[in-house]
């Protein structure tokens, strides 16, 4: 099912250069029509497909340090990479679902009937529910974009890596009579945005794409676990929660260890013992 | 037939039976999912051609360099200008929320007049006869120092036909809000002559200590900042941050260095001090320092040792030393000042004691260095036609030395101080400390005519509102302002037609310099504001039109700088925070809340953290060393002699202990559900005491108190 | 005034009484359609679920429910399959108790999903890999197997059974029962432990995955088991209660010794069962992905260990001890207990793996979500309890439920 040609596009977003200012969170709402409401303070139904954490190292002052990770949808590919990510796998009605040449885990809200399977198994809390009509203040809604369609309630919605920017790409591409999608022709809304240029997007498995140069994924299975797919070669990348064994799409890069362990749990010492330990030895 | 009761049940049966069977059930399952699938009430934006439009946002003193994407001419969104040589890509939240400001439904969509406190809307012929009149009837009594005019800044050719016209009128008293600009221009100026205004090369430093600035949180222009901030990591300069909290910044930052607050005066001072001792300074750039070199390094050394500085500042003396030391010895450092966005009140001694570490490096106007840059003088005004009246209006006494002592005087005033007041592009009803104060003073103002695109604050205080086109529907060159260390002219164009009735503010006093006539229509010779734009910028409107932006200056300025000690020499007083109070309670700058004006955008109140706002409960910060058994998210008094107000409290390990914050830019109180009404303004628990060097608001902080609610 | 319906030689209560009873309930059943109908046409923002509780009281109550209500298939397979013939003087009860159950979880699903009138895509769009699909077309297979069940009952209802075509159709229906017992006993297996793998198979959830036998966790299989053990207590209990509101012993003490007993030795294999996925769970597969077994049970202030004690042993060994030893089964109040215990022990395993699965944190910077459900959650909940009290008492007072309930009470009367 994966040839040659299959994309398999993926972020790399440098935690040390972010700061945390959520132009990504924004760039992404207006770009993909997403609603608001009157309070938004309850970040527990408050739709932000980009959503920005807030990171600390635990300690006191003055050693107490903070950094920001912005999390879009992880595009899991699930264990082993074979597509079955965790919300595609329970998804009743196929609404949302693993595309094999892009690798974009994809939702189409016409089709969701909001039963929420997906939310329940999904580690990142990428998924958000519908859970009013969206409306705009009178007049406001002359901004809204023809190329997301609004949602309704009652479904779930999420980030699609801009899907509709690889559409265009694609259809660019096509009339250029290439296959090619050059790098710089599909990049999301919150890369592009991302003042500090913190976000990188592209193709995890073009060699000449930035992502891949920086992840140097490993096409084995971790020998530790083999559930674990395209785990990072590079030391300072690592992804959330992936022992899990999700596969996200999306890397993380930092210099600082402390925040390269927030990314996934531990046990007492496990880290030490971890931490050096980045994709099968045989492919450095 | 006869119908009894078993044929009418079989029929029945065989009619559900039948039904059940037919497609009629499977069309009408199909039917409803399908309706809900096309739910009249949730909107279908209309398709179309994909065109794209230029412009330059100005919601903040960035200056970032726009691109719309339309649809029809239909704009529906913003993204950062990838070739503008200010923000290069990008674009900060505020700037790609910002069609959100378009069809803000607290948008001016006609020109109102106030009528018993009410507004109603009035045709733009009546409004500019209605304000005519009363400018006429000023110049009439032969008073035309008493109009007064407040705009955000002073530059760019708006602001400067603001100008233009109160010196055509007669009166000196244009005031501009307090802003980072106008702290470095105050500095250059105090040390190295007027006409001079500093920028940082924050992209080539190789060590940058900045005593607050929040690079990452808004300060200068902000996109330009991340960017010198992310590329500062990858060439490897050092970065130090020198402030009473760990913000974004400090995090970021290569130290932090937490510092009580109000004290960053203190310690440049001990550090100029160990540099003059140490001989860390450049004698080639001490060669044009000017007066009282001397006597300011007899001043520091006495009244500023370091084992004094550091028991104020809350620094270990070694740590000033080893600080001091490795900035001086640093091939390309720059001193930042300017705490948070730099636009609050802060002081001068602050900014001067700062830049003469620049100064004494001497790594001024050298790639990677301190820029003393002229201050913009790319706008070619013609000299306003003034008559008798004017000559004697604009040599009157300007009223105050800045917007907030201007208010204060006309608040303690009993007298009428101001007849009338023109406000362009600012909020001061909310944005100065003590707003109370402030609206109280405009109740006192007999005719405030508001150009505005926004019901705000200071729109609600106001008797005429001239409704102005945003940035996206009117023409405007609009300079790189503050800390930028080159100078970018853009131009803000049309990516709309006005959505509602209104005009760009050029137009509006253009018309309303008309309507006056005599010498003001001669001074106001223009048909447009658009043509008027064009003969103003003789020099660079080829670049304007075909790029839309303008490269004036790039890289460092040329000529020897005088650099002159006189005002430090003389120890200027630390301001203190008013108050007596066991707490310091400081305004925080949060890059997601726009702090002054147009109030934040539904889409940066929704990035807002829960730790910040929560439904319309404010949080303050505290270190839980300070917080005295009072608990994590419980809801407390915070007293102030401003003031009071309930908010809840948010442990933070992060903030100095004895330090308390809250973030600025919230709390606002006119309609819009979305934005207002959540929180409470900082503002309003800081009186504002002006610092007597700059005639500025020095009021960085309050002392406070809090007790449980 | 209803008399002509009732079973003959059966004593019921007056009818006005009756009426009363049923508008009493009635309230609270209109009180639950309010609710429903507020959710429907406001959508569910009239719920305090939020994107962290996706799942929250409705799932379990919709669990819970099918948990219980597995007292149905059980003692079907029992009496049908493996041929126990003193269960006949229960298995009606044990049907309607099921086909309450069952209804209701369908009507909570209907309420649950964001957009009802989509429902059907689960069929129409199914994805094999769901375990909420398995969970759909078992259920409302099963569903339908359970009103196939239950119609012979109410085709000897005393007028209905005077039609000879419905006489008939109840005698032979009761013939081929058999094979919808054995259909149901197999689609309840799957349902059952397609329920548990909902929870089981979710490898983004430290809390809630399990390892299995091919693509079923063993989540799977305990679903099924704890259903069979703990759905004979609620029907027991269900019975016990129908006796003491109408005042009548309905089943003899033999019958219930008998269903007791079974439940007790199912309790008691089923927890074992659970105890050593628990061991396993907590020493291996969690920890295997960086969790200590403290994660799930501290720093937050409503799941701690206690729940855990509670469910396993409170309510898990302590009724299977009390139900397979004689004397304390035999003990009427001991007994009693027991099943409460039950129900409650596998009602709360519902809730941990539902609700406490989403509360607990996964990503390491994530905190404790805990929710309180809305009163409209409260009141769609109790919807189908109402519901199942007003159809307990009109098949109780029309039909011939408890095939020993005349001779059970005719002695008495004789005997006093
Ligand atoms: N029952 C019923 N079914 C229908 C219809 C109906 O009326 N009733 N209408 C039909 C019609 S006309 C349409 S247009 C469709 C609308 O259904 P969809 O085609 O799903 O269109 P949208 O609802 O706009 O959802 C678009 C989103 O789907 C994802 N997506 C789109 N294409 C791809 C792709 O190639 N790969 C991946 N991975 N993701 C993709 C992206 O995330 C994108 O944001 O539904 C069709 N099906
Ligand atoms: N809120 C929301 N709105 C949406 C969408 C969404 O996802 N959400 N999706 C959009 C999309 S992708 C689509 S395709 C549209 C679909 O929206 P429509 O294009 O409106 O499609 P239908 O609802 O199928 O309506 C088509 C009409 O044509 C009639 N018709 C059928 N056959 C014929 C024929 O042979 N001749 C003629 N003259 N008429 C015929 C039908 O009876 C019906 O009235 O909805 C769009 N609108
Ligand atoms: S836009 Fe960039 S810097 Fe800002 S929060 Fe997002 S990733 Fe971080
Ligand atoms: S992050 Fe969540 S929503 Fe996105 S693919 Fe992974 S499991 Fe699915
Ligand atoms: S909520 Fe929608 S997308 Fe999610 S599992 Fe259910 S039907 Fe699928
Ligand atoms: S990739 Fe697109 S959809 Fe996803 S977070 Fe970024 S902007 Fe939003
Ligand atoms: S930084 Fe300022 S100028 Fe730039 S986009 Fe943001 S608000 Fe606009
Ligand atoms: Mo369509």
């Amino acid at each position: 099912m994966q040839d040659k040609k299959a994309h398999k596009f993926g972020m790399v977003i440098d935690l040390d250069k972010c700061t945390g200012c959520g132009s990504c969170t924004v760039s992404c709402m207006a770009e993909n029509n997403i609603p608001f409401k009157e309070d938004e303070s309850d970040k527990k139904d408050s739709i932000t497909w980009m959503r920005v954490y807030k990171l600390t190292n635990g300690k006191s002052f003055p050693d107490t340090q903070t950094a920001y990770l912005p999390r879009p949808c992880q595009h899991c590919g699930g264990k082993g990479d074979h597509g079955h990510s965790p919300c595609v796998s329970v998804c009743p009605a196929t609404a949302t679902d693993y595309g094999y040449d892009t690798g974009i885990v994809s939702q189409i809200y016409t089709r969701c009937f909001g039963c929420r399977y997906c939310m329940v198994s999904c580690p990142y809390h990428a998924r958000y529910f519908n859970w009013w009509d969206p409306v705009w203040p009178e007049g406001m809604e002359k901004y809204l974009s023809p190329n997301v369609s609004p949602r309704m309630r009652g479904v779930v919605e999420k980030c699609s890596f801009c899907y509709h920017r690889y559409q265009l790409a694609r259809e660019q591409a096509y009339y250029n009579e290439t296959d090619e999608i050059p790098e710089d022709a599909y990049q999301t809304a919150c890369t592009t945005a991302c003042p500090a240029g913190a976000i990188i997007f592209g193709d995890l498995n073009n060699p000449s794409h930035r992502v891949h140069q920086i992840v140097k994924p490993d096409p084995h299975p971790d020998p530790l676990n083999h559930d674990v797919v395209g785990k990072s070669r590079n030391p300072k990348v690592f992804r959330l929660l992936e022992r899990l064994g999700t596969n996200p799409k999306v890397y993380y890069m930092s210099e600082k260890e402390w925040i390269r362990k927030v990314g996934d749990s531990y046990l007492d010492g496990e880290w030490d013992k971890m931490k050096n330990h980045h994709g099968s030895a045989s492919h450095d | 037939m006869k119908v009894d009761r078993r044929s009418f049940l079989g029929l029945g049966l065989g009619a559900v039976a039948g039904i059940a069977i037919s497609p009629v059930g499977a069309k009408l399952t199909d039917d409803s999912s399908i309706w809900t699938q096309n739910w009249p009430w949730t909107p279908v934006p209309p398709d179309g051609k994909i065109t794209y439009g230029q412009s330059v946002c100005t919601l903040c003193p960035g200056t970032c360099g726009i691109n719309v994407r339309k649809i029809d001419g239909r704009p529906v969104k913003i993204e950062g200008q990838d070739t503008y040589p200010v923000n290069n890509g990008g674009a900060c939240l505020h700037g790609i929320a910002g069609l959100q400001y378009l069809y803000d439904p607290c948008r001016v969509k006609t020109p109102l007049k106030k009528n018993n406190g009410r507004f109603e809307p009035i045709s733009w012929e009546e409004a500019i006869t209605l304000v005519a009149g009363r400018l006429g009837k000023i110049r009439e009594n032969q008073r035309p120092d008493s109009l007064a005019c407040i705009t955000d800044t002073n530059l760019g050719s708006v602001p400067g036909l603001f100008s233009h016209f109160m010196t055509a009128f007669g009166s000196p008293n244009h005031f501009t809000m307090q802003t980072l600009e106008s702290w470095l221009t105050q500095t250059a100026q105090t040390l190295h002559g007027s006409g001079h205004t500093l920028g940082f090369d924050l992209d080539n430093a190789d060590f940058i200590l900045s005593f607050g600035a929040g690079i990452i949180e808004g300060w200068g222009s902000p996109v330009a900042c991340f960017k010198a901030n992310s590329g500062r990591m990858q060439r490897g300069a050092k970065f130090y941050q020198i402030e009473p909290r760990l913000s974004n910044t400090a995090a970021t930052a290569d130290k932090w260095i937490p510092i009580h607050p109000g004290t960053e005066a203190d310690l440049a001072m001990a550090m100029c001090g160990i540099l003059l001792q140490e001989n860390l300074f450049d004698p080639e750039f001490a060669a044009g320092f000017r007066g009282g070199l001397n006597r300011f390094n007899a001043m520091v050394q006495q009244k500023y040792p370091v084992d004094q500085v550091a028991a104020i500042t809350g620094i270990s003396a070694a740590d000033i030393k080893k600080t001091a030391i490795a900035f001086a010895k640093a091939k390309m450092p720059v001193a930042v000042p300017g705490k948070g966005r730099g636009d609050g009140a802060q002081s001068l001694k602050e900014f001067a004691a700062i830049h003469t570490l620049n100064c004494l490096t001497g790594n001024i106007n050298k790639k990677g260095g301190t820029f003393v840059k002229p201050v913009p003088g790319y706008l070619a005004f013609p000299d306003p036609v003034q008559d008798a009246v004017a000559r004697d209006g604009a040599a009157q006494e300007k009223l105050a030395g800045s917007a907030q002592e201007l208010v204060t005087k006309i608040h303690q005033s009993d007298a009428p101080v101001v007849d009338t007041l023109f406000v362009y592009s600012a909020n001061p009803c909310y944005s100065l400390n003590d707003p109370m104060q402030t609206r109280a003073a405009f109740e006192k103002i007999p005719f405030v005519v508001n150009f505005t695109s926004f019901m705000d604050e200071t729109a609600l205080a106001s008797d005429v509102i001239l409704p102005i086109s945003t940035f996206l529907e009117r023409f405007e060159d609009v300079p790189s302002k503050a800390g930028f260390a080159g100078l970018v002219v853009g131009l803000a164009q049309p990516v709309v037609d006005p959505v509602f009735d209104t005009r760009s503010p050029g137009d509006a006093l253009i018309h309303l310099a008309k309507t006056l006539g005599g010498t003001m229509g001669d001074s106001f010779d223009w048909p447009d504001y658009k043509t008027c734009l064009k003969s103003l910028v003789p020099g660079i409107w080829n670049d304007l039109s075909k790029s839309g932006y303008a490269v004036v200056s790039q890289g460092p300025p040329a000529g020897r700088v005088r650099t002159d000690f006189a005002f430090l020499a003389e120890n200027p007083s630390t301001i203190q925070p008013q108050g007596d109070a066991d707490l310091t309670l400081v305004p925080i700058d949060d890059m997601r809340v726009a702090s002054t004006a147009p109030a934040s955008s539904p889409f940066a109140i929704k990035t807002v953290s829960d730790r910040v706002i929560k439904n319309r409960d404010m949080f303050v910060e505290i270190n839980p060393k300070t917080a005295n058994g009072l608990k994590d998210g419980g809801f407390v008094t915070v007293t102030t002699p401003a003031g009071s107000a309930k908010v809840r409290l948010n442990f933070n390990e992060g903030i100095m202990p004895g330090v308390i914050g809250m973030v600025k830019g919230l709390g606002h109180t006119f309609d819009n559900r979305y934005v207002a009404g959540k929180g409470v303004n900082v503002h309003e628990l800081i009186s504002p005491v002006i610092e007597p060097g700059s005639g500025l608001d020095a009021a960085f902080g309050v002392k406070a108190s809090i007790s449980k609610a | 005034m209803d008399a002509a319906l009732i079973p003959e030689g059966a004593k019921r209560c007056s009818f006005p009484k009756f009426m009363l009873g049923i508008a009493i309930v009635g309230a609270v059943l209109l009180w639950g359609v309010y609710a429903m109908l507020l959710c429907w046409f406001k959508g569910l923002n009239q719920t305090n679920m939020n994107d962290y509780y996706g799942f929250a009281l409705w799932i379990w109550a919709d669990l819970a429910v099918i948990a219980v209500g597995g007292g149905a298939f059980f003692t079907g397979l029992l009496k049908y399959i493996l041929k126990i013939d003193e269960l006949k003087n229960i298995i009606n009860f044990a049907v309607i108790i099921g086909f309450i159950c069952y209804s209701s979880a369908l009507l909570i699903l209907a309420i649950d999903i964001g957009q009802p009138l989509r429902g059907w895509f689960i069929f129409w769009h199914a994805n094999v890999h769901s375990m909420l699909t398995e969970v759909a077309f078992c259920l409302s297979l099963y569903f339908a197997v359970l009103t196939i069940e239950f119609i012979p009952n109410i085709l000897e209802n005393r007028q209905l059974n005077k039609v000879p075509f419905f006489h008939h159709l109840a005698h032979n229906m009761h013939g081929t029962m058999a094979i919808f017992a054995a259909t149901g006993a197999f689609l309840s297996f799957f349902h059952q432990g397609s329920l548990g793998g909902v929870a089981g198979v979710l490898y983004g959830r430290p809390f809630a995955v399990r390892e299995g036998l091919l693509i079923w966790p063993w989540t799977f299989f305990l679903f099924t088991w704890s259903a069979a053990a703990f759905g004979p207590c609620f029907t027991l209990l269900v019975t016990r209660i129908t006796e003491a509101v109408t005042g009548k012993k309905l089943v003899k003490d033999n019958v219930v010794h008998l269903l007791a007993k079974i439940s007790g030795w199912m309790i008691c294999t089923y927890i074992i069962a659970k105890i050593i996925d628990t061991i396993y769970w907590a020493t291996v597969t969690a920890p295997g992905l960086g969790f200590e077994m403290s994660h799930f049970y501290t720093n937050n202030s409503f799941y701690g260990y206690w729940i855990l004690v509670t469910e396993v042993i409170i309510c898990g060994v302590i009724p299977g001890i009390l139900l397979i030893n004689k004397t304390t089964r035999e003990n009427h109040s001991l007994r009693l207990l027991a099943i409460i215990l039950g129900v409650i022990g596998v009602c709360l395993n519902r809730w941990v793996m539902v609700l406490q699965v989403v509360a607990v944190p996964v990503m390491p910077f994530d905190t404790w979500a805990l929710y309180i459900p809305s009163w409209q959650e409260v009141a769609t909940t109790i919807l189908p309890v109402a519901y199942g009290i007003i159809l307990i008492a009109v098949t109780y007072r029309y039909l011939p439920v408890f095939p020993q309930e005349r001779e059970l009470n005719q002695s008495k009367a004789q005997e006093s």
